[in-house]
């Protein structure tokens, strides 16, 4: 019987599932509507249409002869934007209950005095004070009031909460009040969702800390009820393989673990497509690369480098701090969709307002009459002129040329000025994005290959990696469905951390030690639950480390092996590095702390393998479609330029630019001065010619 | 051929390169910014990021400054100039960093606030500055009765000469300062701050060639020129008076402030009515007095101009020289704070007349500062300041924001873990203020309490306004509640500090704002909310809203 590893990516508008053979590395993809109401509903008809396409045979089991499922989400992420959340209380030490709203005390905006905070997700009222108090040395200064928690408790049942945060000053240091608090609810509203500091996020820094406490309880039972209903939706299917939900740091959990942590997946999206990045750049065999994914509203942006993404440890998510492991992805809200204008000053801008998928561009005839950068495109023929969608949909070219050339007489410009200019807006603004998680993070993007994917990626990837002076672009075969691919590409995952203010000296050894042991022992429990063989497991450990008197840290990797003053001193070392490389210089003499210990668990999973296709030889004029003029900046002019056909592109072709492919879920546009080949893996790849 | 032609003049830039190239200036400061914050030691930078950075043309012009605190403005406008001033053009090399303070000599607002400049030199030209400010929280425990008490006063001098760090005025520093270490960590990240902004801005200039990038910076300048004129425009006409009192602990009486504003087709003219100056530190030089009226302008015209020089362009600020409000030496400004808080609001006040749907009611309109002094067990000297936040204005059509930092200051608090971990002090609460927003249509945003424990003996200093005033209700709205000062057991606040025993406590209690529109046209269920959630008591409610 044939096995099939399938990866579902729900949260647009469609609901994108990707199917494996095992057997034959055979890829097959199924696009489904998806269904915001009850996104489980999309998932499982795309499912079962999608095997019923593979295994015809199947008869009512259709999903039986999946023997892995991956799925990234954005229902923690929609419930966060829209703020669906459950009604959330809130346990806190006596006297700072507000803190939740007082935050760090900024404003929103520095100017705009319109500007509001995003809403505070448990109402005053419901934000309960205990009296009891750890000190920063571990110390108690105040018993737990056990009665007056019971109290608490018995308050927040009669409001009708369903979920709880629990959030102690120190409970990541010493954690026994918070779990007693944890108890009391427990006896007192056995139903409630209930998540506690020390088990969330166990690391200093009260609110940031409090704030991803308070939407992990927000979001649990929303997360909770979404995977009790697809659960039995796939079983139903016949299917028998554990299902999978991508976290925010690319790695993917069971469904049961996800249900407790949903705080860690509101970048499980954006994430996977990272993922799938990774395996695609390591294939074609460039790891150092910046991710592109472009959207109708959104586009991330992502640094791999050596093909790890940087992880971070903390992170700003829709206005709510969240400290959970994250994949460094970087996004701004700038897309295929967005609209073109021009300020009180005089200055064209693009965005961040969008045209949506309603009514869409100027083009699709739909009533909009504000040009979106589609619209440009259109105008500037480097979009098919007449159809979008592989032919399956008409558009109006004059309708958005009538709509730029009123912002081109605002301007006093052209048409096909203004028509390109609204692109090298978007690409300097694109190249900002890039900016901040490259050379902010002390990256030279010049060392970097742009890989483009989302359905607006590859058609401002050449111009973009030229802003930036980046000399290669890769185009995977279906930038459409990377993210969904990329589910069947990942290894299992989960992230330990433990707060320890050490001075890094060799009487720290022990307690180094100690940490990383009790890490460990966590780590291997979840491989346990996870049924993860021990051949497959690996852990890998990092510190995050300052000079005593700064308040951020770097994370610096831990040599292999034992704890030893060997150990101590690769830390030390490789501390130094990071920091000459960050801020310019290094404190000489200064001395160095151990902040968090960091363990990363890895389980080895059976992944999709891609295959590779034969050579084809170098001439690629047989994959050519047509001709169209296309109107190019270098030339101030439309050039008359070769459509080809990505379909038809095979291993080995070879062509340059200008030139224009086509698929059914994007366009690539290469500009002159560049050429363009296809790695054995259906890769495009642009390059510069010297 | 050409080259030569692009040299010789200047070149026409179409809308859209100068768009992408103030996208490239918006991130060279945002990202100094970041190196300075990270790369601290203080927890007046690393954590409540107390510090700001720009760009500035050859001529001194602000080209971009990243959004961190308003009145920083101030010392940057002022220190290019007096850098010009004091050293010849033709005698600075690559690699000279210069570093200042001083309110008269050094273009500074107040010494605390030290100052790195550094010209970026392309093809052996200054082309631009990159500048840097932080607040370093030092010269605690001083007098105020002039500036020779506020501690040391720098003129610009090089800190860097070519590069090589000058020992001798770094040591200078060092010996006046309280917290010879934090100070020197600080100025080494200000260091890494310039280093960036040096490299990021050459790197622009390799990439488009200097004269398109100064000519696109002209540009901008002009851009907001440009909006900040057509945002005047769109205003009605006409001139507004508007006048409030300013109290503070170090002065014994309350000081009238007055301001008239003229708009006048593109041009808006603010005109400050102030007493003579005081022997004391609540004095505002004239660059402290352009910087807040250039926020507060900006904020209520249109938050989305540039924040570069062009936007001062329509605007007329005059004061008094010699008055509180535009002082001269030998005046004493280490609160110049508190008055521009005032000033932020004065200004509003006007502005409303005109505008009423875009201004506020009056903020807290104060920034509460708590300055901690002791002495570690090893002899040395620990000082921490923090600034807390209170009410936020209520707006035309929604309520005031509660506890958050308004107008000419926009610090973060220091986590609790932070303070405790570092400081011999326990936060014992942390809270919004029942009571204190102002009643109205829409309510004024709540003050903050912050109790102190001194787990060693040590001094705290109070700076503060509206102890003894409240913030206006706007249309119809009521006062914010007045900001206070609680002692536990045993302690004694005297004009602006206390003392304390290890044990003991003391609360700051910051000012709510005011209100906007009658509060009978509060919606009940507002009302319900408010008393639900503690916001307002139900006696207050009752009285208020009947």
């Amino acid at each position: 019987m044939a096995r099939w590893r399938v990866g579902v990516d729900s949260g647009g508008t469609f609901t994108d599932v990707c199917l494996f053979d095992e057997d034959d590395g055979r890829v097959e993809v199924w696009k489904v509507s998806s269904t915001p109401d009850d996104p489980s509903r999309g998932i499982a008809q795309g499912v079962e249409e999608g095997m019923r396409r593979v295994v015809p045979e199947a008869g009512d089991q259709p999903a039986a002869a999946v023997t892995y499922f991956g799925h990234g989400t954005t229902v923690a992420t929609n419930a966060l934007i829209q703020h669906r959340g459950v009604k959330t209380g809130l346990v806190t030490t006596d006297g700072f209950r507000d803190l939740l709203e007082i935050g760090r005390q900024k404003r929103p905006d520095l100017y705009d005095m319109q500007a509001d905070k995003p809403p505070v997700l448990v109402p005053r009222d419901l934000r309960q004070e205990v009296p009891e108090r750890v000190r920063h040395d571990g110390s108690i200064d105040t018993a737990l009031d056990e009665a007056k928690m019971r109290q608490a408790a018995v308050a927040l049942r009669e409001a009708g909460v369903k979920a709880v945060a629990v959030s102690f000053l120190y409970g990541f240091i010493r954690p026994e009040h918070e779990a007693r608090a944890v108890q009391i609810l427990r006896e007192e509203m056995p139903d409630a969702f209930i998540s506690a500091g020390h088990e969330i996020a166990p690391e200093f820094r009260e609110y940031e800390r409090l704030s991803t406490v308070v939407l992990n309880a927000y979001l649990g039972p929303v997360m909770r009820s979404y995977i009790e209903k697809l659960t039995p939706r796939l079983e139903g299917l016949g299917m028998t393989a554990t299902p999978h939900l991508t976290q925010s740091n690319g790695g993917v959990i069971s469904f049961s673990a996800a249900a407790g942590l949903p705080v860690r997946t509101v970048l499980s999206g954006p994430s996977t497509g990272v993922v799938g990045a990774q395996v695609i750049g390591e294939l074609a065999g460039f790891e150092d690369l910046i991710t592109f994914d472009m959207g109708g509203t959104s586009t991330d942006v992502a640094l791999l480098q050596g093909g790890q993404c940087r992880l971070t440890s903390e992170a700003v998510v829709h206005g709510y701090p969240i400290k959970a492991p994250m994949l460094d992805i970087h996004t701004v809200g700038a897309g295929g969709g967005s609209i073109a204008h021009v300020d009180a000053g005089g200055l064209l801008k693009v965005g961040p307002r969008s045209c949506g998928a309603f009514p869409g561009p100027v083009c699709y005839d739909k009533g909009s009459t504000e040009p979106a950068t589609t619209d440009a495109n259109v105008v500037l023929q480097t979009l098919n002129p007449t159809h979008l969608l592989g032919g399956r949909m008409p558009i109006r070219q004059d309708l958005a040329k009538a709509s730029i050339q009123r912002l081109a007489d605002q301007l006093g410009l052209g048409l096909m000025e203004t028509a390109q200019g609204i692109l090298s807006v978007v690409t300097a603004n694109m190249a900002r994005a890039i900016r901040v998680i490259s050379v902010q993070r002390g990256h030279d993007p010049r060392d970097f290959t742009l890989m483009a994917f989302g359905g607006g990626g590859p058609l401002y990837a050449a111009r973009l990696a030229k802003e930036l002076d980046m000399k290669r672009v890769l185009v995977p075969r279906n930038p459409g469905i990377l993210c969904a691919m990329g589910l069947l590409l990942t290894d299992l995952r989960a992230d330990f951390a433990a707060t320890k203010l050490l001075p890094l000296a060799p009487g720290s050894i022990g307690e180094v030690a100690d940490g990383f042991a009790t890490l460990t022992a966590r780590a291997e429990e979840w491989f346990e639950h996870e049924d993860i063989a021990p051949a497959n497991r690996q852990l890998t450990r990092t510190a995050d480390m300052r000079y005593a008197g700064q308040n951020y840290e770097l994370a610096v990797p831990l040599p292999e092996g034992p704890v030893t003053a060997a150990t101590l001193d690769a830390l030390a070392a490789g501390f130094e590095e990071l920091h000459r490389q960050r801020y310019g210089f290094i404190a000489e003499g200064e001395a160095v702390q151990v902040v968090t210990l960091r363990l990363e668990a890895t389980g080895l999973v059976k992944k999709a393998e891609l295959l590779r296709y034969p050579d084809a030889g170098p001439d690629a004029s047989g994959a050519i479609t047509g001709q169209r003029p296309v109107w190019f900046p270098e030339a101030q002019d439309f050039v008359p330029t070769p459509i080809y056909s990505r379909d038809e592109l095979k291993p080995g072709h070879r062509f340059a630019g200008p030139a224009i492919v086509e698929q059914m879920d994007t366009t690539t546009v290469v500009p002159p001065g560049m050429s363009a080949r296809v790695d054995p893996y259906l890769n495009l790849i642009l390059e510069v010619v010297a | 051929m050409s080259q030569a032609v692009s040299q010789a003049t200047a070149p026409v830039l179409d809308p859209i390169t100068v768009e992408v190239i103030g996208a490239a200036l918006s991130s060279i400061v945002e990202e100094t910014g970041e190196a300075l914050i990270r790369a601290s030691y203080s927890t007046n930078i690393k954590e409540r990021r107390d510090c700001s950075t720009a760009l500035f043309n050859a001529a001194g012009e602000t080209l971009c400054q990243a959004e961190h605190i308003p009145i920083h403005l101030g010392s940057f406008i002022g220190i290019i100039p007096h850098i010009m001033r004091k050293h010849r053009v033709e005698d600075m090399r690559p690699g000279d960093v210069f570093v200042g303070n001083d309110a008269y000599e050094g273009g500074g607002t107040h010494l605390p606030d030290i100052v790195l400049a550094e010209p970026i030199f392309v093809d052996g030209k200054i082309v631009a500055w990159t500048v840097n400010l932080a607040h370093h929280s030092d010269f605690a425990d001083r007098g105020h009765a002039h500036i020779y008490q506020e501690g040391l006063r720098i003129p610009p001098v090089r800190l860097y000469r070519q590069g090589v760090l000058q020992e001798d005025i770094q040591n200078l520093i060092l010996l006046n300062c309280q917290v010879p270490h934090e100070r020197l960590s600080d100025l080494r990240a200000q260091m890494a701050a310039n280093r960036v902004g040096v490299q990021r801005f050459q790197g622009l200039c390799a990439k488009y060639g200097a004269d398109v990038v100064l000519a696109a910076a002209d540009a901008l300048l002009d851009y907001a020129e440009r909006k900040m004129r057509a945002g005047i425009a769109a205003m009605p006409d006409g001139t507004w008076h508007f006048e409030d009192v300013f109290d503070n602990p170090e002065i014994d009486y309350n000081l009238p402030l007055r301001v008239t504003a003229t708009i006048a087709g593109d041009s808006m003219t603010l005109d400050f009515d102030a007493p003579d100056q005081l022997r004391a530190g609540l004095n505002m030089t004239y660059t402290a007095l352009l910087a807040t009226a250039y926020y507060v302008v900006k904020s209520v015209v249109d938050p989305t101009i540039l924040p570069n020089a062009g936007l001062a362009r329509p605007l007329s600020i005059t004061a008094r020289e010699g008055s509180v409000l535009n002082c001269v030496h030998p005046a004493a400004v280490n609160g110049r704070v508190q008055t521009c808080q005032r000033v932020s609001d004065l200004i509003l006040g006007a502005l409303a007349q005109a505008v009423p749907e875009r201004v506020t009611a009056c903020s807290n309109s104060a920034c509460t500062v708590a300055t901690f002094i002791g002495q570690k067990a090893d002899g040395s000297t620990w000082v921490y300041l923090e600034t807390m936040g209170g009410g936020g204005g209520a707006r035309a059509t929604k309520d005031g924001l509660d506890g958050i930092h308004v107008h000419a200051t926009n610090t973060s608090n220091l986590p609790v873990e932070a303070l405790e971990i570092e400081y011999p002090l326990t936060l014992m609460r942390y809270e919004l203020v029942q009571d204190s927003g102002g009643v109205g249509t829409h309510r004024g945003g709540m003050g903050l309490r912050r109790v102190y424990r001194a787990d060693r003996d040590c001094l705290v200093r109070v700076d503060v306004s509206r102890l003894r005033s409240q913030s206006w209700g706007l249309l119809g709205g009521g006062e914010g509640a007045r900001g206070a000062v609680e002692c536990g057991p045993g302690v004694e606040f005297r004009k602006e500090a206390a003392a304390l025993k290890a044990g003991q406590w003391f609360a700051v209690v910051s000012p709510g704002a005011g209100g906007y529109g009658p509060p009978a046209a509060r919606p009940e269920d507002a009302v319900a909310r408010d008393v639900a959630e503690g916001v307002i008591s139900a006696t207050r409610a009752k009285q208020a809203y009947a």
